[in-house]
């Protein structure tokens, strides 16, 4: 089959696999019970939470709720979240675009401070810069992330007084646009630098946080193999061939050892995601994280079924993408059998 | 080594300078920083709920005629000019007219100004949109009709006088004053629908004007440079949903100004530096355990082994009156900040009799005897009490499992703490399907909501819960209910609530734990610091306030 009529069908297969799973995360959420809960306040009489339900359709029979939350899909109204107080379209996109945000943050943190140290300790093995950095990846392995971001928190909010919490200045906040949700890029989009600092000032405390976790799997993994590389006979040979030390160790075994660290920093990322709950949490931080954890716990289903739909349909596109990827990478993989 | 130890001895001078240079440094000068507990879920006047987050941006955004002063019940004037009495000729002899003065150039945010119509227009809106979650009842039960006499001259006539109009209804954030021209222009009035404008906007004449509202993150307060009254001296931030040991941190760091805490808090902020602890006054919203008279035949949870009509016999609820261990509820969970008051009237509150003789401590031999008479003592049951998760009224509800399985093995409460969204579900269903529950009251400013919502056989909660199938003489207490509340002599009214108290007394139909005490933390450099329990949660209103 050609790739081109491999892609069309996938396509046109798509729409099926998004409605059948929208019809399964439906009757799965409504399986935990009616979502009306959520609306309602302990001092409503019987009457009342009847109108209530007659407001959002849930008095109808659950397929009729089912055609009522599509129809509202399709006109852009994915339901009331009554965690948020507002149309779930309106929040989704900026709770979205910050944990994005903060993901990224922890990622950069992660990444650079992890091939750095791993890179150090593995070109210094056995000696105390390597101990030291052993038992730093250690803690960050081991060390529970509520804890390390309360001390954090303890530290450098309330003793310092360093780093602030939140996500940002609301008065430097309010004073830019917002086109992407992402406040470090619409603030630089503004040329407001000031926004900008402020962004970043913001970030630091729950990106170390989330970040110091995945820095030390990645710095043991970077350490481990580049030790492997500068074993190997290659090396003997550059430095036979009389290239400096820090040549070797830069353009050689560093660049070697990082295939397989590459590896674990894509693996990382999902790691990151998950503890974004947490550190959303403890830092105020108002990203998707937060929000789910506060909709679980509270029963805001027209935001459960968002966020599971979301996931559920960049999960199939991801899958359709990585498919063509692969065909195009190999040859061999038969399109479509 | 010797770097390593001067590295050190630098880092630790550094954070002692700063702790020690923090907290006498006023934080965030010009704006008061509150660190709230809930999200608000609308700040329309129409659509808000008593007690609810929104409640508490409505008092500092909006303007009623008349408000509660900062100092206890006494009414002051807010947009009416004066307060209406008989002797000023503004009530009606018979009661049944009151007529309010309009304050004159008051302007609204949108720049508007401020008329009788706008006044009308406003009330007539709650009671046209009759939203569920709203309190249109505050107004649609008590008023007949009202009409504008002058542009400055608005006129009520109720349905039958009322003792209680002026401090539970005129006061009401239900009943505060919004700008005709913004809800027309921005959706109208549409019976039954929310206007989603008004829960996001502000259009009102309050001292604060609403300057962005970010979910779950704040809310915005500018000064209203316009305002009629004295302006505000500080700008407002509202931080939502911080983790409580989190507000507590905030407040010692300075981050926070104020902080919405409660009780079990109060050994963490004792004592800070740089913090004071207001625990004067009693919340007005009694924490109770409910007794259902009304269960529907096999609703019950399978644990329970109790008859349906279990409390209809009035000696079954004094027995679990007796019962329960007060000074463990008060001096455990409270934290000893609290009263005990197992009443129906709270302390503060109009018709409060403090001679009435009230349940306030444990008494084993009573409670047995109780159940021995009832026939419970010896053949013991099991009952399930259904509560909210992780509050105050889960721990009332373990106080009495606690109690109960103490006096009796062969007693079983079986506590089903369940999210908020659950246990609101379950509160609302008509006939309820749990024997017990263990929730507040709303607040009230007069007593008059307090029993006829509450304990009236035939009330909004009476009727639901069957209190009709155990009082011993229902048409006394109903009778009482409503006398009480078209009474006009004082004396007289107060009388009839004395009564009603020794009534219930023999007669409950709620356990009530203890009269929670107010606990409000904020940062000493607060200048005007005043809190009334009267005022929406957390009773402060942030025009007071400076720094």
């Amino acid at each position: 089959m050609q790739i081109r009529d491999y892609i069309i069908r996938r396509l046109l297969v798509l729409p099926v696999l998004i409605i059948g799973t929208s019809i399964i995360v439906f009757a799965l959420t409504r399986i935990g019970g009616s979502p009306i809960g959520i609306y309602l306040s302990h001092e409503m009489n019987p009457a009342e939470v009847q109108e209530m339900k007659e407001r959002f359709h849930l008095d109808k029979p659950v397929p009729v709720q089912y055609f009522y939350w599509i129809k509202g899909v399709t006109q852009g109204d994915l339901g009331w979240s009554g965690v948020a107080s507002a149309p779930v379209v309106d929040v989704f996109p900026k709770k979205f675009a910050a944990t994005m945000e903060l993901a990224i943050a922890a990622g950069i943190v992660a990444v650079s401070l992890g091939i750095a140290l791993g890179t150090f300790a593995g070109a210094r093995r056995n000696k105390l810069a390597d101990h030291i950095i052993r038992v730093v990846s250690v803690g960050g392995a081991s060390m529970p992330l509520f804890w390390f971001a309360i001390l954090l928190l303890i530290i450098f909010w309330v003793w310092l007084g360093w780093f602030p919490i939140g996500r940002s200045d609301p008065n430097l906040f309010e004073a830019i646009a917002h086109p992407t949700g992402f406040y470090t890029i619409d603030a630089l989009l503004a040329g407001n630098f000031a926004a900008f600092r402020d962004a970043i000032w913001h970030l630091i405390m729950p990106a170390v946080a989330l970040g110091y976790g995945a820095t030390a799997i990645i710095a043991r993994m970077m350490r481990s193999s580049l030790i492997e590389e500068l074993q190997e006979d290659y090396v003997d040979a550059a430095k036979a061939k009389g290239l400096a030390e820090r040549v070797v160790l830069k353009k050689h075994a560093r660049r070697n050892a990082l295939i397989p660290t590459v590896t674990v920093i894509g693996l990382t990322f999902g790691f990151l995601l998950q503890g974004t709950v947490v550190a959303e949490i403890i830092f105020r931080w108002p990203g998707l994280g937060r929000w789910m954890a506060s909709a679980v716990l509270r029963g805001d289903q027209a935001t459960i079924m968002t966020y599971v739909m979301f996931t559920s349909i960049l999960f199939l596109i991801v899958n359709l993408v990585v498919d063509i990827i692969y065909a195009n990478l190999d040859r061999r993989v038969v399109l479509g059998e | 080594m010797r770097n390593l130890i001067i590295i050190t001895q630098t880092i630790l001078l550094g954070v002692f300078l700063a702790v020690g240079a923090q907290a006498q440094t006023v934080k965030n000068p010009g704006i008061l920083v509150h660190a709230a507990d809930d999200e608000a879920t609308t700040l329309d006047p129409a659509q808000v709920e008593a007690g609810e987050g929104g409640e508490t941006v409505i008092l500092q955004v909006y303007d009623r005629l008349l408000e509660f002063g900062p100092s206890g019940p006494e009414l002051v004037p807010g947009l009416a000019s004066v307060v209406p009495t008989i002797d000023n000729g503004m009530i009606s002899d018979d009661g049944m007219t009151y007529t309010f003065k309009i304050r004159e150039g008051v302007v609204f945010h949108d720049g508007t100004d401020l008329t009788a119509e706008d006044v009308k227009f406003s009330w007539d809106r709650i009671v046209d949109m009759d939203l569920p979650e709203g309190q249109s009842g505050v107004i649609a039960d008590i008023v007949s009709d009202s009409k504008v006499i002058d542009d400055y001259t608005f006129q009520v006539t109720l349905l039958e006088p009322s003792a209680s109009f002026l401090n539970s209804t005129v006061v009401s954030m239900a009943a505060s004053i919004v700008s005709q021209d913004a809800v027309m222009a921005n959706g109208g009035v549409v019976e039954g629908e929310p206007n989603q404008y008004m829960a996001q906007n502000v259009a009102g004449t309050g001292p604060y004007k609403l300057k962005a509202w970010n979910r779950g993150e704040n809310i915005l307060l500018d000064i209203n440079e316009n305002y009629w009254g004295e302006n505000a001296k500080l700008a407002a931030r509202i931080e939502i949903g911080a983790e409580p040991d989190v507000r507590v941190l905030g407040l010692r760091a300075g981050n926070y100004d104020t902080i919405e805490t409660d009780p079990s808090f109060v050994a963490d902020i004792e004592g800070a530096d740089g913090v004071t602890l207001h625990t004067g006054g009693l919340l007005l919203e009694p924490i109770h355990v409910g007794f259902n008279l009304n269960i529907p035949e096999g609703s019950l949870p399978k644990e329970d082994t109790i008859p349906t009509d279990f409390f209809h016999d009035p000696r079954v609820r004094q027995a679990f009156n007796y019962a329960f261990d007060y000074d463990a509820f008060l001096y455990g969970p409270l934290a000893g900040f609290g009263q005990f008051n197992p009443h129906y009237l709270p302390i503060g509150i109009f018709g409060h009799d403090a001679d009435a003789p009230v349940y306030g401590a444990q008494d084993k031999a009573k409670a047995e005897a109780l159940f021995r008479d009832a026939g419970y003592w010896d053949k013991g049951f099991s009952v399930s009490v259904i509560t909210e998760e992780s509050n105050l009224f889960a721990d009332a509800a373990l106080v009495l499992k606690d109690s109960m399985e103490a006096l009796n093995p062969n007693f079983r409460i079986n506590v089903l703490a369940v999210a908020e969204a659950v246990f609101d579900e379950a509160h609302a269903q008509n006939p309820i399907e749990y024997a017990m529950w263990v929730k507040n009251a709303d607040p009230f400013a007069d007593p008059h909501p307090y029993m006829s919502a509450y304990q009236h056989p035939d009330g909004e909660w009476g009727e639901v819960h069957g209190f009709s199938n155990g009082y011993r003489n229902p048409e006394k207490i109903a009778e009482l209910i409503d006398g009480a509340s078209i009474e006009l002599d004082v004396e007289k009214r107060a009388a009839m609530y004395a009564e009603l108290q020794r009534l219930l007394f023999d007669d409950p139909m709620w356990l009530i734990t203890a009269q929670e005490g107010v606990t409000m933390a904020y940062r000493s450099w607060v200048k005007g610091f005043e809190m009334n329990p009267l005022w929406p949660r957390p009773s402060l209103r942030f025009v007071y306030l400076d720094k």
